[in-house]
């Protein structure tokens, strides 16, 4: 069954149709549009129009409706999920609610491409990194673990880390990029296992970190310094891709459109107008 | 028969409508007590319960008015002025439902709800009528000679009459919101017991804010302050604005009829006060005078719709359109 899904965690407005047969028709928006001023009113419905119509499907013909619930720009997301629940209402459809970190560390991971899948694709491994392996011979051939790092504003980013195939490791967290650099140091130390060789063990096996994410184009300086890779900035790993949220969204149940909700990890701020 | 959809401000409103202004129902979801705390509206929290309420209200509007989707032949939303995150929610929500049967939409002005909130209804006012809207987050006077618009002819230059209630209020050790705690406590108090300004700036425009401070002087000013009387002529001041400029835009029009409408047509003294202008005037009740969805359906009447897929693009607007 086909399934339409949608982002709006960031600047940038994604949608994507991911139809039974395996075909995706997506509206994949540029790196740059995360720079730009929000605009998820003027352009999600009809980005989600657009693919819909390429997909030739009516809103009836779909088994769910996906959406990234964050955490981001919370009026982003509220234009997000209030339109993936009243498409879904109106249709009698369930939502499947995604995180849009998951979703950005899938996206991480799609462009890092052949990163630890071994020796066949070196050269797609090296290409994604921003600098080269030589830098680290050890994390050369362990795949990068996929931090994902949202601009929260006020100073501060919302990440998570992920092992490579997406297990999370910890987070959503709301932090400074200090924070999030010392935070990420410690838990890439990578736990000893059996079977490790003294060399492991003296830690030259750290995991590499691979960041993407507008907060991480925004606070490059802090992250690189702290040994974290972050993608160049014209990678297309820096937006959150609604492709990436109908194929998470395959391994979400689905529910009732009322129950979800953003999910925004900071309290609102309580300034009366 | 019309969906309407209102999230400006701090209600949750849906409500749907008939052609001839019949209100099939029309659901109010107030988040008032939830403000209380804070003197005032809180912008995120507000946007925050609408996003909850939103589906639930819609479905209690189509629920009780004895409808479903597939009865719904347009779509209205209001697109501003307002709290621009609390306005995004509805009209997030209005696009996708009206995008997902291909239905008509009309982007609603707020105010344009409140003017003709009256003309909905048994017995609907009609062309020409001036029209006095007074709440916590407005305060104009316009006059309709044509249902698709108003012409403002004055409105307040600083705070809303309902503002100047809530702040009044503060003032005074009472509640939030303050229109109805002042409109209580005056009762038992003498209206001319104190003199408060009554600024007239302008031909017919209002200015409220030098009153909270003549009052805050006041009670700086006494030893014992009688909460009563000041509560009473805090109240009579703030009337008393809004009926002299009525009374000179009567005169200045020659309009004969009078519409009421905002959160402040509640104030018990304003209603005395309007009914013995000798105008004909229509006071709509209580949950068509405070926000709601089925004036911005109403309105929606006098305003063409934007087809399928016209309105997919369209963006919600905090301030008013020039
Ligand atoms: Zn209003």
């Amino acid at each position: 069954m086909s399934l339409l899904g949608m982002d709006t965690s960031t600047a940038a407005s994604a949608a994507c149709v991911l139809r039974s047969d395996g075909e995706a028709f997506e509206v994949a928006p540029e790196p740059a549009t995360l720079m730009a001023r929000p605009a998820h009113a003027r352009e999600l419905m009809p980005a989600v129009a657009a693919v819909m119509e390429r997909a030739g499907l009516d809103y009836a013909d779909l088994e769910a409706i996906a959406v990234g619930v964050g955490p981001g720009t919370f009026t982003g997301l509220r234009i997000g999920v209030a339109t993936a629940r009243a498409l879904a209402n109106a249709n009698g459809l369930e939502v499947r609610p995604v995180s849009s970190l998951a979703a950005l560390a899938a996206g991480i991971q799609a462009e890092a491409g052949a990163v630890g899948r071994g020796a066949d694709e070196p050269a797609a491994a090296r290409s994604i990194a921003a600098e080269p392996a030589a830098n680290e011979p050890a994390a050369a051939d362990a795949a990068p673990w996929l931090l994902p790092v949202i601009d929260a504003k006020r100073g501060e980013v919302f990440t998570a880390l992920y092992e490579p195939g997406g297990d999370p490791k910890w987070g959503p967290l709301a932090l400074r990029p200090e924070e999030l650099a010392e935070h990420a140091g410690a838990a890439a130390e990578r736990l000893p296992a059996e079977g490790d060789t003294p060399a492991d063990r003296a830690g030259e096996a750290r995991h590499t970190l691979l960041a993407a994410g507008d907060g991480s184009v925004r606070f490059r300086g802090v992250l690189e310094a702290a040994g974290i890779r972050v993608m160049s900035d014209d990678s297309r790993a820096h937006v959150v891709r609604a492709l990436h949220v109908c194929r998470l969204a395959a391994g979400v149940r689905g529910v009732p459109p009322q129950a979800v909700l953003p999910d925004y990890l900071r309290a609102p701020d309580a300034k009366p107008q | 028969m019309i969906l309407g959809i209102e999230t400006s401000c701090d209600d949750t409103c849906a409500a749907v409508v008939d052609a001839d202004g019949a209100i099939r129902s029309n659901v109010i979801a107030s988040q008032g007590l939830l403000h209380a705390r804070y003197g005032g509206v809180v912008p995120e929290i507000a946007s925050r319960h609408h996003l909850e309420l939103v589906d639930a209200v819609t479905a209690d509007a189509l629920e009780r008015a004895g409808a479903g989707l597939d009865d719904v032949e347009t779509v209205a939303v209001t697109t501003g002025p307002g709290l621009i995150g609390a306005l995004l929610v509805g009209v997030s929500s209005a696009k996708a439902i009206a995008a997902s049967r291909r239905l008509p939409l009309v982007p609603v002005d707020h105010l344009h709800g409140h003017v003709t909130a009256s003309m909905l209804g048994a017995q609907p006012i009609e062309p020409p009528y001036l029209c006095l809207v007074a709440s916590g987050g407005h305060t104009f006077l316009a006059r309709v000679d044509d249902p698709s618009t108003y012409d403002v002819l004055g409105q307040t230059l600083d705070d809303a009459a309902g503002e100047a209630f809530d702040k009044g209020a503060r003032l005074l050790g009472l509640g939030y919101p303050g229109g109805p705690e002042i409109d209580r406590l005056a009762r038992q108090g003498d209206p001319e017991a104190f003199d408060f300004p009554r600024s007239a700036p302008g031909e017919l425009d209002f200015s409220f804010s030098g009153l909270k401070t003549s009052l805050l002087y006041k009670l700086r000013e006494l030893a014992d302050p009688p909460l009563a009387d000041l509560a009473a002529s805090y109240q009579r001041a703030v009337v008393d604005a809004l009926v002299a400029r009525t009374e000179k835009a009567f005169l200045q029009t020659g309009l004969r009829r009078l519409a009421i409408g905002g959160g402040v047509a509640a104030n018990s003294e304003l209603r005395n006060a309007v009914n013995q202008l000798g105008a004909q005037v229509w006071v709509p009740p209580m949950e068509l005078c405070t926000d709601n969805a089925a004036m911005i359906a109403g309105a929606a009447r006098f305003t063409s719709p934007l087809p399928y897929p016209d309105y997919l693009a369209l963006d919600a607007q905090a301030r008013p359109a020039v």
